[in-house]
């Protein structure tokens, strides 16, 4: 595979605030869903 | 928005001014560990993050440790906020200790946890609130970053600075601290030697004002809602203005993410102006596509802020479950605030050269005093 054909298959990288969005609403899902409960602080 | 890594964000450890290396961006992408797969890459995130963590909890500790010796003693001792004793701890670590390569990789996902905290933060504000000191802010954001804008690019040019130097450190102080600076930098053309000066400059002034907004706020015996609004406007870097209005109070930190997140939310109309002007100077590329690359700039956590702020608005959490998010945030800003202290390093901040950095310091001050007016007007026409 040429590496011009190697780049359009690659998959495209989220960038790090689609990282902490994604990750924040993973957690608040699993707050939601009362897979964590309580935390402490 | 654009981030760095720990290496990057600490101009001095790879300044292409001084040794002759590239400052090497790690685009808008989380900071990879050591390994080439993906178990290994985190695997090589972990030592950082277990420093982070270990800084922060030991800043809980001295809190909770000194506050209750002083009462248990009867002693009179001004309460200082876990925020400040993370972040002391880590600036004594990084200053005095050489911190091992080891632990860069994670060190550097502060900036990660910082906007999962904010997006986390959208479960304490209703959407009210949030358009209410939002529409407020962003008219006080509009004449804050006009006014920065204008000033810096008026020192620059008093103090002789390249001008795309000034336009960097213009961009830096206006909206918000490095990001803005790293997308500007691949916008406008500019040499990696100014974009490393600027970045130390913002940070350096950053670092002065954790300590110096509180106390001038305290000294002018601010309300948490008008100080938090201050910083907001007036501190570069998201992480150093949230931390400062965290180090005033609670609520003064949760208004200060408010109004630095709808500043935040230009980055994209700036630096597409400052894009235009250079490339009609014809010393930068065209932008073909305006609408894309507004999308481009436009901060996705802002959106995450919002819709998480829309999801309590429509009472999709219970009370407990508020409670619960609300401390998820804190311990995701926990960790940024150790980072905050972690990657200031004096030495290599201020071998950048004076003239940017007093340019810099110079407009802080200016624009310290023009926010903190506007800060007063709008409390006395809107009740800020």
């Amino acid at each position: 595979m040429s590496n011009e054909a190697a780049k359009t298959l690659k998959a495209p990288t989220l960038s790090l605030d689609s990282w902490a969005v994604l990750t924040a609403f993973l957690l608040a899902a699993l707050v939601r869903m009362g897979l964590l409960k309580s935390i402490p602080w | 928005m654009t981030t760095l890594d720990a290496s990057q964000t600490e101009p001095g450890s790879r300044p292409g001014s001084q040794s002759g290396e590239q400052p090497v961006s790690m685009g808008d992408k989380l900071p990879a560990g050591t390994g080439g797969h993906l178990p290994g890459r985190i695997a090589g995130l972990l030592p950082g993050l277990a420093l982070l963590g270990g800084v922060g909890i030991l800043g809980k500790v001295m809190e909770q440790t000194i506050n209750g010796y002083c009462k248990a003693h009867h002693i009179v001792f001004p309460n200082i906020e876990y925020v400040l004793w993370a972040i002391i701890i880590g600036l004594v670590l990084s200053n005095l200790v050489t911190i091992p390569k080891i632990f860069e990789a994670g060190v550097g996902t502060y900036e990660f946890w910082l906007k999962v905290g904010i997006v986390l933060l959208g479960a304490r504000f209703v959407l009210g609130d949030v358009l209410k000191l939002g529409g407020i802010s962003l008219i006080l954001v509009v004449v804050e970053i006009a006014g920065a804008l204008l000033l810096m690019l008026w020192l620059g040019k008093l103090f002789g600075l390249k001008p795309k130097l000034a336009t960097l450190l213009a961009v830096g102080t206006a909206v918000c601290g490095v990001s803005a600076i790293i997308a500007a930098r691949a916008s406008i053309d500019s040499e990696d030697e100014d974009s490393t000066v600027a970045i130390a400059a913002i940070l350096a002034l950053g670092a002065f004002a954790l300590v110096a907004f509180p106390l001038i706020g305290h000294a002018l015996h601010m309300s948490d809602r008008a100080f938090g609004v201050w910083t907001g406007l007036a501190v570069d870097n998201t992480a150093e203005a949230i931390a400062s209005g965290a180090i005033y109070s609670d609520t003064a930190g949760k208004i200060s993410t408010l109004v630095k997140t709808a500043r935040n939310a230009m980055i994209g109309f700036v630096v597409l102006g400052f894009a235009i002007y250079w490339s009609r100077q014809g010393l930068a590329s065209r932008i073909e596509h305006k609408g894309a690359f507004l999308a481009e700039k436009f901060p996705k956590f802002v959106l995450g802020f919002l819709a998480i702020s829309l999801l309590l608005s429509a009472h999709l959490f219970s009370k407990p479950q508020v409670q619960a998010l609300g401390n998820l945030s804190k311990w995701a800003f926990l960790l940024t605030f150790a980072g905050v202290g972690l990657r200031t390093n004096f030495r290599k901040l201020f071998q950048q050269g004076a003239r940017p950095l007093l340019v810099g310091a110079l407009g802080e001050v200016l624009i310290a005093f023009l926010t903190l007016g506007l800060v007063l007007g709008a409390n006395a026409i809107w009740g800020v």
